[in-house]
């Protein structure tokens, strides 16, 4: 069986290129499983989703804690404590990662045993589609060229029955896109996995406590502030301070308020919150806030 | 004189605080916490709010709260008796002196179209009929927004939600109109109503420092595009809420002292498409085939409200 987990954020298309890859399994004459996980947050909150392949029914359920195939979709997750994408990867684990970094330069600040793959998904994804947030054909293409038993025939045939499902437009795009994954990447090799045996937990035994101790009462009012939010941002607005004219239009219109106040009323965005919503450089009536990529692990 | 004595002219006037400070797990681009965030700048800390379950339950996740001011969380069907008890237990504490004067808050509700106009409209009608000292915030997404999207009472016709899909058999998707929350708040004779949008922070802010210098039943309803449930990029979401205030679609006004006054009046309405067709809940109305009856009667509902104001 091949147990493959996909990382990335809620709207970027992570639940469906598991179903695509699911999918495109199936017409490649094989069983498969495909699920999301995803806690109260949104849009733009870390997602995962896992798909198992195999060619015996599929009895195994939950997540997948030790992946044969990791699908990286947003790099900006690497070093997020709470997503942890490479959480589980070991030596017989390949690593995709959706970068503009080269390999040699992901491994060295990575310091994986698994073997690590990369391509910048993003940009062919602008190239063919014409906007780099929604990577669902991109990483189910990858997944399933990485995986190797799914044809190229069965994995078109996927996407467009997905994606006709979801009432999306651009078919045809999304289908060059796949052509052009699948013809940049070679089925990876994957060394036998040693199952390891699991033993059961401790049972720990809760106490009676006070309801004044045991109530879910926050004494700290505005404490939500160190909880970070700017990781899910795909893209950055920047101010263009030269040409800004201190209109406060993005100041009023930001939904979480991450755009204060500063000296002589100059907007300074708030990178540690901002989700990268981009009301502010779509709003802004000069177009004085540029939009950039997110991209890096940032050291 | 109309009950809008702007208090405010332009963007530098607004209140400089912030009540609510960033970080919760809402959406990005979520209109609903914008319209929440302005109000709360006008109306300040010393707020209690009961929040009904529903999208706003991300506001405090435990242990975290991005409020400045205090909150109660309550089911779907009970914020308003939530306020209603916190009310009286404020009075009478007040009253026994056994809190001083500077620790009394605004009661405050926090609820969405959900609560409003399906499973708390029973009790939000009593606490009306008893004259309630509170505020009431609907932030109106139209559907079961926390949930996945499903249908509400306040879903307009012809959108597609999880729960009405648009079939062979059910072309339009829903196929009730919106009920008309202003309307039946309005028949009770509160103290104030207005429906506000974050997009014209400037109407909002005036409206809740209008409000705050009120007692008795305070009610709002606010605009909140939701991009994840009606289907458009987050960066649109201020375009979609001006669109939806330019085709008429959602009028911005308030009631006062028995009047309707319009605040933002569309200068000369455009066609309910431009609202309609930016969004994916509404894309079987023009795919595979424009559906031009469905369009037309979206249309004419609009035109029927509006040949009574124009």
């Amino acid at each position: 069986m091949y147990r493959i987990r996909l990382h990335g954020r809620g709207g970027q298309g992570i639940k469906t290129a598991s179903q695509i890859l699911g999918t495109a399994a199936f017409y490649s004459g094989y069983q498969a499983q495909d699920f999301p996980l995803y806690g109260a947050e949104r849009r733009g909150a870390p997602i995962v989703a896992f798909t198992r392949i195999s060619e015996k029914p599929v009895l195994e359920r939950g997540p997948i804690s030790s992946p044969d195939i990791i699908l990286v979709g947003d790099e900006t997750l690497l070093d997020d404590p709470q997503a942890a994408p490479l959480c589980g990867a070991d030596e017989s684990t390949a690593v995709f990662i959706n970068s503009t970094l080269e390999t040699s330069v992901l491994q060295q600040q990575l310091h994986l045993s698994s073997s690590l793959l990369k391509l910048n998904l993003t940009e062919l994804c602008i190239q063919h589609l014409n906007k780099g947030t929604v990577l669902s054909t991109a990483l189910a293409a990858a997944g399933a060229r990485l995986v190797g038993m799914i044809t190229l025939e069965a994995l078109l045939k996927a996407v467009d029955a997905e994606l006709s499902q979801q009432g999306i437009g651009s078919i045809q795009e999304n289908l060059n896109l796949t052509k052009e994954i699948f013809q940049n990447l070679f089925p990876v090799v994957l060394k036998p996995r040693k199952e390891k045996t699991i033993s059961p937990s401790e049972i720990i035994l809760m106490e009676q406590a006070n309801i004044e101790e045991a109530a879910p009462i926050i004494l700290s009012p505005g404490n939500m502030i160190l909880r970070k939010t700017g990781n899910w941002r795909v893209q950055r607005p920047e101010i263009d301070y030269e040409h800004c004219n201190h209109c406060l239009i993005c100041y009023a219109r930001c939904p979480d308020g991450a755009i204060s106040l500063g000296p002589d009323d100059k907007p300074e965005i708030d990178y540690d919150h901002c989700k990268g919503c981009l009301i502010c450089a779509q709003e802004c009536p000069g177009h004085f806030i540029n939009t950039v990529r997110e991209a890096g692990v940032e050291s | 004189m109309t009950a809008l004595a702007g208090k405010y002219k332009k963007l530098k006037d607004l209140h400089p605080e912030e009540a609510i400070t960033p970080g919760t797990g809402l959406c990005a681009g979520c209109g609903g916490l914008d319209g929440l965030r302005l109000a709360l700048k006008e109306l300040g800390e010393n707020v209690l709010i009961c929040n009904a379950a529903g999208c706003f339950t991300l506001l405090s996740v435990y242990p975290f709260t991005p409020l400045k001011g205090s909150w109660l969380y309550t089911t779907m069907g009970a914020p308003v008796p939530a306020a209603q008890g916190v009310r009286d237990a404020l009075d009478i504490r007040l009253q026994h002196r056994e809190l001083p004067d500077k620790e009394d808050l605004l009661v405050m509700t926090v609820a969405g179209d959900g609560s409003s106009n399906d499973i708390g409209l029973g009790a939000t009608s009593a606490a009306l009929h008893r004259n309630l000292d509170f505020i009431y915030f609907c932030y109106d997404n139209e559907a079961y927004g926390n949930t996945g999207f499903q249908l509400s009472a306040a879903s307009p016709y012809g959108s597609a939600t999880q729960t009405a899909p648009n079939t062979e058999f059910h072309p339009a998707g829903t196929e009730f109109f919106k009920k008309d929350l202003f309307e039946i708040w309005k028949a009770q004779k509160p103290t104030y109503i207005a429906t506000v949008s974050p997009r014209e922070p400037i109407d909002l802010s005036n409206k809740f420092a209008k409000a705050k210098t009120m007692s008795g039943s305070r009610m709002f309803i606010c605009m909140s595009p939701c991009p994840t449930g009606w289907g458009f990029d987050p960066k649109e979401s201020d375009l979609i809420a001006k669109l939806a205030v330019d085709t008429g679609m959602f009028p911005i006004k308030e009631y006062f002292e028995g009047q309707v006054t319009h605040t933002k009046r569309p200068q000369r309405r455009l066609p309910v498409e431009k609202f309609l067709q930016r969004q994916k809940r509404f894309r079987h109305l023009f795919e595979p085939e424009c559906r031009h009856d469905i369009i037309e009667n979206i249309q004419s509902h609009v035109d029927e409200y509006w040949s009574h104001y124009e």
